[in-house]
């Protein structure tokens, strides 16, 4: 039997909206990794090229955290997948409001009911508003294995650190259809973030081809920059985004390790109790660098105690049941740099501004010129008294079997009603 | 060829480029010694001609090129409007012609001091547990100093025409209009328009049911006596809304073909006989049909804040004429938007 109990407060279940939105960009499901101490949000994306795994201190991100797996070893763990939009709907945005408006909460509870005796297994979020509304939440869960990254920091020479508040700025920089980022560390005592789309187009096409920008950064702005001259890096912008915008959530310091291309680079970065890592399959070109030296020749700024703390991390992790990273063959490293798409994500969406802020930003103030897109439905007059409207709109999960069927947001079938009417008592 | 220039103006550039994209995705760009034109002239809809002064957005410009000096590009416009977006908070913004990989490309440099630097010196509550982190960023604000200049660079693919190409691009010539008048505040115009067209949109969804219907007209009118009327029928309605004490600006004698015999027999000398200031009269209005959705994409240029002249011809077409405010106070640069009227079809226009 499992017990897992933990409460949240308005803050840490903003965070956890936080997260999920991020996680979100990356794949469709989350799987929940609950240990004694510690309890860990994982994706991994559909092309295995980027895996986050985001952990909340069970002492310092939860009011309270209790957490005892089936099996009551000091490493044994509960693990399960769930839907991430699932999740997304009960840790929705606004649950933090200082001021208490509409959707905030005053705690989060939630329980795990995972037990033979009972005939339903359930993650079950209670939301204890104000004014003593309790909203509670049942969510169905698959039981899955959950596999991690392996990142070993040691081999990972190559570092960096920036706050996520001047990357942000830079990611706001990007084209918007662009696929790849290279960062590199250019010849003038500046560092090279630049975004763009490897296509070949000819003709007319030309045209149709995203912009290319490049960010060059005065290496004195980073809070750390160890980077071997010459080295170029290539991940997903679309990934980059997430995690930056994410990381600026937490208005914290985003830290960058690497070996060279074609091995994983990992993002980590994190704040009062909750610590984030993502491990993003990385292209380049693998020539072009002297991958053999076992002291790259650095730049600049070596932070021998920033490396000491993160060995030891890295030996922590290897401990647990591992997933190697998705390494490519050594024989396709040569068509690598012509052809870096291959690996594109698909489930990201475009990074969107903060919904929650209260500000007209300077685009929406200009959006109120563009022309009106009469096609959008909430703009129109008019009803619709059709029922299965609803259905095609509103994903909504089925409460049986498999949870993979329910995927399917144009499924005809409706939501069947769970209680009988007869059942229902102080209506009437 | 060789095109270099620094924009001086960038909010402009923007704004003109973002109401440009709404009437097309791409613009053909003229670039001479004395005047920058964007012509944008869709499959169907509304044509601009827009002609800048060189100083209403660039200094120190400098274009060479074999024919005359004159480069002609082809530019996607919401690439270039991305990358002058990228702009709006620069200390400096370049843009020049240059060759990426054998293709064509404007390349904007773009150099701003980035509020990073900020960040690093007051590291907040996510860097307190780390110390190296701290220190490391105290000691760089001491040493760092001035150079935190971030450089940006933008490559926008452009196509190159060559002078045959547009050689037969003449802005269309149009009969002397019959009624001028200077437009409302264009947001309060749009915001009207858009209303109107969205309950045309719904009238034609829920009425018929017919989807070749869902062209809404909207008629647009005005007299020699500052009215301007707007107006939408379909079978269930029939909507106007009136705009009085508009006004209609004097002919300048020598811009008239004939000087003030011209204006004599200028058309809309007859129609200020006809028609009332309180705009109740039947008589006395040129009235053009158009698009609404095509409408909505001209109003777009009301984000340039401009003043707008709309040229009626009756019947035939609408022509608008914003003037961009400039620092001189004096009005140089012109954007031509030509509507052709739904009903009949001007010379230029693509028959529907």
């Amino acid at each position: 039997m499992v017990v897992l109990n933990f409460t949240l407060t308005p803050e840490a279940a903003a965070k956890v909206h936080d997260l999920l939105v991020c996680l979100g960009k990356f794949s469709d499901t989350v799987a929940i990794e609950a240990r004694r101490e510690r309890f860990t949000f994982t994706a991994l994306n559909s092309s295995k090229s980027a895996y986050a795994a985001l952990t909340l201190d069970g002492s310092q991100f939860f009011t309270s955290y209790e957490c005892v797996p089936t099996h009551g070893g000091p490493d044994s763990r509960f693990t399960c997948s769930m839907y991430t939009k699932a999740l997304l709907s009960v840790f929705k945005g606004r649950l933090y409001d200082p001021l208490g408006r509409d959707g905030a909460i005053d705690r989060c509870e939630v329980t795990l009911q995972d037990r033979p005796d009972q005939t339903e297994c359930r993650f079950i979020v209670k939301m204890v508003c104000n004014q003593g509304v309790i909203k509670t939440y049942k969510l169905t869960y698959e039981a899955v294995e959950v596999m991690h990254a392996l990142f070993d920091r040691n081999v990972a020479k190559n570092r960096w650190s920036m706050h996520s508040g001047a990357m942000k700025e830079y990611i706001e920089y990007f084209g918007t259809k662009t696929e790849m980022l290279d960062i590199y560390a250019g010849d003038d005592g500046r560092a090279v973030f630049k975004s763009y789309t490897e296509k070949v187009s000819n003709g007319k096409e030309i045209l149709k081809h995203p912009l290319v920008t490049a960010v060059a950064v005065n290496t004195s702005d980073f809070e750390e920059f160890n980077i071997q001259a010459g080295l170029h890096i290539i991940i997903s912008v679309r990934d980059f985004k997430a995690i930056v915008i994410h990381a600026d959530t937490l208005k914290t310091s985003l830290k960058a390790y690497y070996s060279y291309p074609t091995r994983p680079l990992q993002f980590n970065y994190g704040c009062d109790g909750l610590s984030c890592e993502f491990t993003l399959m990385t292209s380049g070109d693998y020539n072009a660098v002297p991958a053999s030296s076992p002291a790259p020749a650095m730049l600049s700024r070596t932070n021998s105690r920033a490396q000491s703390a993160a060995t030891e991390r890295t030996e922590n992790r290897s401990m647990r049941s591992e997933m190697p990273p998705p390494a490519e063959p050594a024989s396709r490293r040569s068509a690598r740099r012509r052809n870096p798409g291959s690996r594109k994500v698909k489930s990201p969406k475009r990074a969107e501004p903060d919904p929650d802020s209260l500000f007209v930003t300077q685009e929406e103030e200009d959006t109120r010129w563009d022309p009106v897109d009469y096609n959008k439905e909430e703009e129109t007059l008019g009803w619709d008294a059709s029922a299965e409207h609803d259905a095609a709109i509103f994903p909504t999960f089925r409460d049986s079997g498999s949870l993979t069927r329910t995927e399917t947001e144009d499924s005809n079938e409706v939501l069947a009603p769970t209680q009988r009417v007869s059942q229902i008592k102080g209506l009437w | 060829m060789r095109f270099k220039a620094s924009i001086q103006n960038i909010t402009t550039f923007t704004k003109l480029t973002a109401s440009l994209n709404s009437l097309g995705p791409l613009a053909w760009v003229k670039l001479s010694d004395d005047q920058v034109c964007f012509t944008i002239i869709p499959e169907q809809g509304t044509q601009v001609w827009a002609v800048l002064s060189i100083d209403t957005i660039f200094e120190t410009y400098t274009v060479q090129s074999a024919a005359n000096n004159v480069i002609n590009l082809e530019v996607p416009l919401i690439s270039l409007n991305r990358a002058l977006k990228t702009a709006l908070n620069a200390t400096s913004a370049q843009i020049r012609l240059t060759k990426k990989d054998n293709m064509p490309v404007l390349a904007l440099t773009i150099v701003t001091t980035s509020s990073s630097n900020s960040y690093a010196a007051f590291p907040t509550t996510g860097a307190n547990n780390n110390e190296d982190a701290f220190e490391t960023s105290t000691f760089d604000s001491a040493i760092g100093g001035g150079n935190h200049e971030t450089i940006i660079t933008q490559e926008v693919p452009v196509r190159v025409l060559s002078p045959d190409i547009v050689a037969g691009l003449h802005e269309p010539q149009c009969r002397e209009p019959d009624v001028h008048i200077i437009l409302p505040p264009l947001v309060q115009l749009k915001s009207i328009s858009d209303r109107f067209t969205r309950l045309a949109v719904v009238g034609a969804k829920s009425g018929m049911g017919t989807t070749s219907s869902s062209r809404t007209r909207l008629e647009v009118a005005a007299n020699m006596h500052g009215c301007l009327k707007m107006s939408i029928k379909t079978d269930a309605m029939s909507i106007s809304s009136v705009w009085t004490d508009l006004n209609n600006p004097e002919l300048d004698p020598s811009q008239v073909a004939g000087g003030e015999i011209g204006i004599a027999e200028h058309p809309s000398t007859r129609m200020k006989q006809l028609g009332s200031a309180d705009g109740r009269s039947e008589e006395g209005w040129a009235s053009v049909r158009i698009d609404g959705r095509d409408w909505g994409k001209v109003m777009s240029v009301g984000r340039l804040g401009g003043r707008v002249i709309a040229c009626f011809c009756h019947e035939h077409a609408l022509i608008l004429y914003v003037y961009l405010p400039n620092d001189n106070g004096e009005d140089e640069s012109v954007l031509t938007v030509c509507g052709s009227a739904v009903t009949s079809c001007p010379n230029w226009s693509h028959p529907e």
